[in-house]
């Protein structure tokens, strides 16, 4: 028995809707990925050569998405932060998220006494200030890229475990997973069809907001002054340094931020509405 | 006949009740309706020690100093309305401002302002440079330094903001600052930090001239130029400092507020380690300096190509500065040339030396004044034409002088202040003294620019035997380079249309609040 | 004593052990973070006292003979060891003034801005998520998802520039920055609209969820009108992947406020924070985690309330 898709209520209008948005989710998706993984070596353009002349150039011919102050290829250095930045802040989502969701689930799953230190663990982790375990881990490895997103993991974690654990909990204990039991389902049957699907919507979700909240914590890092080192293309640090010119040269910050629109729509057209 | 005096003093009372009026609709004019004069800056107040925040005390004329700078750098009366020296040199005495009253009404005794300059003697407030033996009262209203070596700069030094002049009512038990009661103009009257100063007129201030028109001032604290920006064009803020290019540009191009802008002591420079083999050699400095694209810079980045720097004092500096001096170029082909004659040459791109290691430095530098990381990105890109890597590493700025001291220190890009106390004599001494500096030389002396600016510090020479002294360090810098300078720096400020008479002080030391009219 | 009030208790009493045992190992374990980071202390509280241009050996010489920093160390933790028994929190090595008046002042600044965001958030994020969830791929569906790309895939400060610009440039109607009147407003929109939005697709999500569960068609088909379903079944059965959510949120938000702190010259924890940890202030963090830690049990507590309240399955004990 599955535990949605049955008894959906307004499904007339939306299913030729959700079929075009979940297209234009991929497709989107698609874009993005084909731009960071092969833009790099497509373009050809060096992101890190500078010509002070043509500082804050508009989106022309020699430059489609214009140049920045110190006269560097936006659209060479976006290709490079693409790469970089998506790459990081997935994994860095999927390394909170995957541990996060199994020990919740766990923790549901079991109850008692594994829920109880799994809990403990998660509030220890939160009752630390976050932005206070990142900047100790900044400061550490000052300049490493790496540290940062591990940093940001270890703090998001917690996040995934609590959502996880209490949506799984009604489903653990309500009367379809009872009878499954008893008709003698194993537990990787349970997880699929029962807990997965009532989880996914609400995973699926919160990964797309999650990857743009690593690229953003990025960008808030940088501003504050803890950052990557010059000169390479982070997508987070190109909107910190771009948003002086937000008057002069709005095409400068509005590049990085439409790339990530684009992750984050692509990411949420691509979840449907129902279950899987 | 007896109607005259009664006449007499009718109109004298007369008299009297139309100035009060007068006097009373003016203070109504000003207490009703208008908000404080509000000045925004990034630099926050940081705990109550002068050493902290004495800037922002002595900036906004609640502290005033013993002594003042005139606009040409030359030491006047401030709380010291004359001070002499002693032939020798190792006596100086300073006559207080008759009448001077603290905020609490207290009167300013030489006792309470000579506790109050011990306190600046411990590093790094100003008068720890000065070789000072002790300060005390020496009489009525005089306060007595002793040194234990001749220091003309001393009157100078106590025009630093460390050494404003607090009440003994400003201390608490253990001597740390609990309160800011001092003798300025205005007094504090709330005081939130880091980030909001409150202050009023204090009508027992002498200092000379009349009261100050403006009644109330503010001072809040926003660490971004976007919002100091915004906050002028609303019209939230009367005087918002240190803005950056872009706002300038877009502030000019309105009409909610007016752009002012001085030129500043300050110079954008890179730090050498002369004592590295690679560094050590002259001609790879002299490569180095001539690599930089340094109108580009100057250009593209702060907006303003003449703040180019063609020598190491900004022309606002007389008597440093020397128009004649050859200027600093960019000429990459002289830099690779150079760098070839010094033995390293180019093989795929980077220079190696004879035995293959390639000249590679890091370039240390912090994020406190946001211009520095992109200058640093721009000299890693101008060097990296020429063949020599740079890393660039955003530290603290605290880590410049520590890697200074254990020698680890290879290029570091700083914005120096060399006017701090007007004459930058004292702070050449700590950069390029005998043994080098935190931020000048590391690793290289010059015996010219020691006794040049021993010369100066002590007063033994003057008049025009000084004016060739100085001349004689500035050659020296520029030969040797200890230091490379990139550019110089101007305070752009956005002023109101609210008021008028808004005077930029140079050397940083005072917003001249007390100059300031409302617009009628 | 009734299964409510003996969850209750057992829920009060474990928060309050959570808090004096929080308190201790989280300020100890930051004393020994910070003593551990690179870098020489001494040199790092003097350039965060006087400043770059002031900065240098001599003034680190100072600090550390004035803080006897070339000492052990036990003598600093034992001290604000102490400090705390006897409810203080020290004095910040940086600026001198005790630490306690510096976070009530900031960590006040924050509460207020951030239970303004909160506030906001709930306000349009929940109804307009409710009618997404109920009405999927409705205008209300597409339009939080909208929003929701825009304001959580912009960087929070160019939406603040621009509410600025909009609010104080063009209209004149607030203050730019700073606390003066209305200074909350700002600040609090910046927030408070990238929360709505992310609130508003969760709400949906689990609106969803719990309409396509068997339970709600089980209660339409007992006779119970759409609205009443959707008051009693749909609601508490949303509520709590909502409420936990949003209480984790929120507890990031306490934190990472500090770009809209930072721009609208808010006096907020998290630039004090940061500050403190460039610093290495270390009294200043151990107080400010401390504060915030005791801050979480409690609003941890009070998030777990609010579960109970909305799922009567906990009440009863422990589960299976």
């Amino acid at each position: 028995m599955n535990g949605g898709g049955v008894g959906h209520l307004d499904a007339a209008a939306p299913v030729r809707a959700r079929g075009r948005g979940r297209s234009l989710g991929i497709a989107l998706l698609v874009a993005v990925t084909a731009f960071a993984l092969l833009g790099p070596s497509m373009l050809g353009i060096d992101p890190t050569r500078q010509a002070l002349e043509d500082s804050l150039l508009a989106p022309g011919m020699a430059h489609p998405l214009g140049t920045d102050v110190l006269g560097r290829s936006v659209l060479a250095r976006l290709a490079h932060a693409a790469r970089l930045s998506l790459g990081l802040a997935l994994a860095s989502a999927l390394t909170a998220a995957v541990p996060g969701v199994l020990l919740g689930v766990l923790a549901a799953w079991r109850g008692g006494v594994i829920d109880r230190t799994l809990s403990m663990l998660a509030d220890a982790t939160l009752s630390v200030p976050g932005l206070l375990l990142v900047l100790l881990f900044a400061a550490i490895a000052p300049g490493r890229i790496g540290a940062l997103y591990a940093g940001l993991a270890l703090v998001l974690w917690v996040e995934w475990f609590r959502v996880a654990r209490a949506a799984s909990r009604p489903v653990l204990a309500g009367h379809a997973v009872q009878a499954s039991r008893l008709l003698g389902f194993g537990r990787t049957y349970l997880l699929r069809h029962h807990v997965l699907p009532e989880l996914a919507p609400l995973l699926r979700t919160m990964l797309a907001l999650g990857t743009a909240q690593g690229v953003l914590a990025l960008a808030a890092l940088g501003f504050i002054g803890v950052g990557v080192q010059p000169p390479t293309a982070e997508l987070g640090l190109m909107m910190t340094e771009y948003l002086p010119h937000w008057h002069e040269a709005p095409w400068l910050i509005a590049a990085p931020t439409a790339l990530l629109m684009a992750v984050v729509l692509g990411m949420m057209l691509v979840s449907p509405a129902d279950a899987a | 006949m007896r109607d005259a005096p009664q006449s007499r003093r009718r109109a004298l009372l007369g008299a009297a009740a139309a100035a009060l009026a007068s006097g009373v609709a003016r203070a109504g004019d000003a207490a009703a309706g208008r908000t404080p004069l509000v000045v925004v800056g990034p630099w926050e107040i940081g705990g109550l020690a002068p050493a902290r925040s004495g800037f922002v005390f002595a900036r906004m004329q609640v502290a005033e100093t013993l002594v003042d700078i005139g606009d040409d750098g030359v030491p006047v009366p401030g709380l010291a309305a004359s001070w002499t020296t002693s032939g020798d040199g190792l006596q100086w005495r300073f006559a207080l401002r008759a009448g001077a009253r603290f905020h609490d009404g207290s009167p300013v005794t030489a006792g309470a302002v000579a506790r109050s300059l011990r306190e600046a003697t411990t590093p790094p407030a100003a008068l720890g440079l000065a070789p000072i033996r002790s300060i005390d009262a020496d009489r009525d209203g005089v306060v007595a330094i002793r040194l234990k070596t001749p220091f003309a700069g001393l009157a100078a030094l106590l025009s630093h903001y460390s050494a404003i002049v607090l009440a003994p009512a400003s201390y608490g038990r253990d001597g740390a600052v609990q309160s800011i009661v001092a003798t300025g103009p205005y007094r504090v009257t709330a005081l939130a930090p880091p980030q909001q100063l409150d202050a009023e007129r204090f009508d027992g201030w002498n200092g000379g001239g009349p009261l100050p028109e403006v009644e109330r001032v503010r001072y809040l604290v926003a660490s971004r130029a976007e919002t100091r920006s915004m906050m002028a064009e609303s019209g939230q803020a009367d005087l918002a400092f240190s803005l950056d290019p872009a706002s300038v540009t877009r502030l000019s191009s309105r009409n909610s507020a007016a752009i002012a802008s001085v030129l500043l002591p300050r110079t954008l420079i890179v730090k050498l380690n002369a004592g590295l083999p690679a560094l050590g050699d002259v001609r790879v400095r002299r490569a180095l300096a001539l690599a930089i694209d340094r109108e580009g810079i100057a250009r593209a980045l702060m907006r303003d190509a003449t703040l180019a720097a063609t020598q190491l004092f900004p022309p606002s500096m007389t008597g440093w500065h020397d128009p004649a001096r050859a200027p600093l170029g960019h000429d990459p082909a002289s830099a690779a040339r150079l760098l070839d004659e010094a033995g390293w040459r180019l093989t795929a791109g980077t220079r190696r030396n004879a035995g293959g290691t390639p000249l590679t430095l890091m370039l240390r530098t912090f994020p406190d004044r946001p211009e520095l990381p992109t200058i640093a990105a721009a000299l890693q890109a101008q060097w990296r034409r020429v063949g020599v890597e740079v890393s660039v590493s955003i530290g603290n700025s605290g880590d410049i002088p520590l890697a200074h001291r254990d020698g680890t220190l290879q290029l570091a890009l700083a914005a120096r202040n060399y006017g701090a106390v007007a004459d930058p004599v004292g702070t050449l001494l700590q950069d390029f003294g005998a043994g080098g500096g935190d931020w000048g030389a590391t690793g290289w002396r010059d015996e010219t620019v020691v006794d040049a600016l021993d010369a100066l510090a002590t007063g033994r020479a003057s008049g025009g035997e000084a004016a060739r002294a100085r001349s004689r360090v500035a050659s020296a810098l520029h030969e040797g380079l200890p230091v490379i300078p990139v550019s110089w720096y101007r305070q752009q400020v956005a002023v109101s249309r609210r008021i008028v008479q808004v005077d930029l002080d140079p050397f940083e030391r005072s917003y001249r609040l007390t100059r300031i009219r409302w617009r009628r | 004593m009734s299964p409510v009030a003996a969850a209750w208790g057992r829920v009060l009493a474990a928060r309050a052990l959570q808090a004096l045992v929080v308190a201790l190992l989280v300020g100890t374990a930051c004393f020994f973070m910070m003593r551990a980071l690179p870098g020489d202390l001494a040199m790092r509280i003097a350039a965060s006292r006087y400043g770059y241009d002031l900065v240098g050996n001599a003034a680190a010489q100072a600090v550390r003979a004035e803080l006897s920093l070339d000492g052990p160390m036990w003598p600093a933790l034992l001290r604000w060891w102490t400090d705390v028994a006897s409810f203080g929190l020290g004095t910040s090595l940086v600026s001198g003034e005790p630490v306690w008046d510096e976070i009530v002042h900031q960590l006040g600044a924050t509460l207020e801005l951030s239970g303004a965001a909160v506030a906001i958030a709930l306000v349009l994020g929940v109804p307009a998520g409710m009618r997404a969830g109920i009405a999927p791929g409705g205008w209300t569906d597409r339009a939080t998802l909208a929003a929701a790309v825009l304001l959580r895939g912009m960087p929070p400060f160019l939406l603040c520039v621009l509410l600025m610009l909009v609010a104080a440039v063009w209209l004149g109607a607030l203050p730019a920055a700073g606390e003066d009147e209305g200074g909350l407003l700002l600040p609090g929109l910046a927030l408070g609209l990238g929360l709505a939005a992310g609130l508003a697709r969760v709400v949906r999500s689990a609106v969803i969820a719990a309409r396509a569960s068997p339970s709600h068609e089980f209660a339409l088909t007992s006779g119970l009108t759409d609205a009443q379903v959707l008051r009693h079944h749909t609601v508490r059965h949303a509520a709590l992947p909502v409420l936990v959510w949003l209480g984790v949120q929120t507890v990031f938000l306490v934190e990472g406020a500090v770009v809209v702190e930072t721009l609208f010259a808010w006096p907020g924890i998290g630039h004090a924070l940061v500050h403190a940890v460039f610093g290495r202030d270390v009294p200043m963090i151990q107080g400010t985690a401390l504060c915030m830690g005791l801050l979480f049990v409690t609003f941890n507590g009070l998030v777990d309330a609010a579960c109970l309240l909305a799922d009567p399955r906990r009440r009863q004990g422990p589960g299976e």
